[in-house]
């Protein structure tokens, strides 16, 4: 495996989810967000003390946006093949086994992934026995 | 002359096909921000680009792993791009040799000679890249345990 190419360091400037306000308070009210719209809505208002409001300002920096904390951004794989495609961008991109691949499958991935020094960030998802 | 002067150039072919053909791989903008890759066996990098769509230039270079180690290096012949089967020039350079001479014979061949030499850096990165895949695979190191797994066997080993 190789290590990822240098980058600036990632940060994260809101690490919470952002859940909607009052669904902490109610069961029927879900935690995806929706913003308040109502007239007298404090958490619109931008009171003290309010959750915050997600905004574009949150956003990540464009050269660390994706990538995970190796420094890699994750490519979905479902065969040996697609694997291939990253032979030149192991330094960049990781591969990331699709969820509905069989173990025996996965076992052929993961070791070319070992020869062209790919990281699979799910490697050991369905391939480890429990001891 | 034979063969009939082309009428559709490269530009143009780009242009139809950057954004739907066989060998893009697309994937989705939400997970890594949507890298386009290309499967194409005449592209050095795998990325949909022109410089490095094979299919596209009349002068381009692939270079795959050889069946026996060493590596495979195909080259269009520009004279015969309007017919696919004659068209690639196929080249072997085996496991035996260096690596050093290996990218030499490499380098010569795309850049030396005015073929295409602005390909000549990424054609020798893919070769290492491909040489280094076919060496043996090192062993994973044994996990340290810790914790009160590592107590565990400390005390197994101990009895």
């Amino acid at each position: 495996m190789v290590a990822a190419k240098k980058h600036v360091p990632i940060v994260k400037k809101h690490k919470t989810s952002f859940n909607r306000h009052q669904s902490d308070r109610f069961d029927r009210v879900g935690a995806s967000w929706r913003k308040p719209k109502g007239i007298d809505g404090r958490v619109r208002r931008r009171f003290r003390g309010t959750i915050r409001m997600p905004k574009i300002g949150y956003g990540s920096n464009k050269k660390t946006r994706f990538l995970t904390p190796s420094g890699h951004k994750a490519f979905l794989v479902n065969n040996v093949k697609d694997l291939e495609l990253l032979l030149m961008h192991n330094r960049t991109h990781a591969a990331e086994i699709a969820s509905s691949v069989s173990s025996r499958k996965r076992i052929d991935i993961i070791s070319r992934a070992k020869q062209i020094g790919v990281k699979v960030t799910n490697a050991k998802a369905k391939v480890t026995t429990e001891v | 002359m034979a063969a009939a002067l082309p009428n559709i150039s490269s530009d143009l072919v780009w242009e139809i096909v950057r954004n739907n053909n066989s060998y893009l791989h697309k994937t989705g903008a939400a997970s890594n921000g949507g890298i386009q890759l290309s499967r194409d066996p005449l592209n050095l990098t795998n990325k949909n680009s022109r410089k490095y769509a094979g299919f596209v230039n009349d002068k381009a270079v692939g270079i795959s792993a050889g069946e026996k180690g060493g590596v495979v290096v195909v080259s269009k012949k520009a004279a015969a791009v309007h017919q696919p089967a004659k068209s690639v020039a196929t080249t072997t350079i085996g496991g035996g040799k260096s690596t050093r001479k290996t990218y030499k014979a490499i380098a010569s061949q795309v850049a030396k000679s005015g073929y295409r030499a602005d390909l000549r850096e990424a054609a020798v990165e893919r070769a290492s890249a491909i040489r280094k895949s076919q060496l043996p695979v090192k062993a994973d190191p044994e996990p340290k345990l810790r914790g009160k797994k590592a107590l565990k066997a400390a005390s197994a080993g101990e009895s």
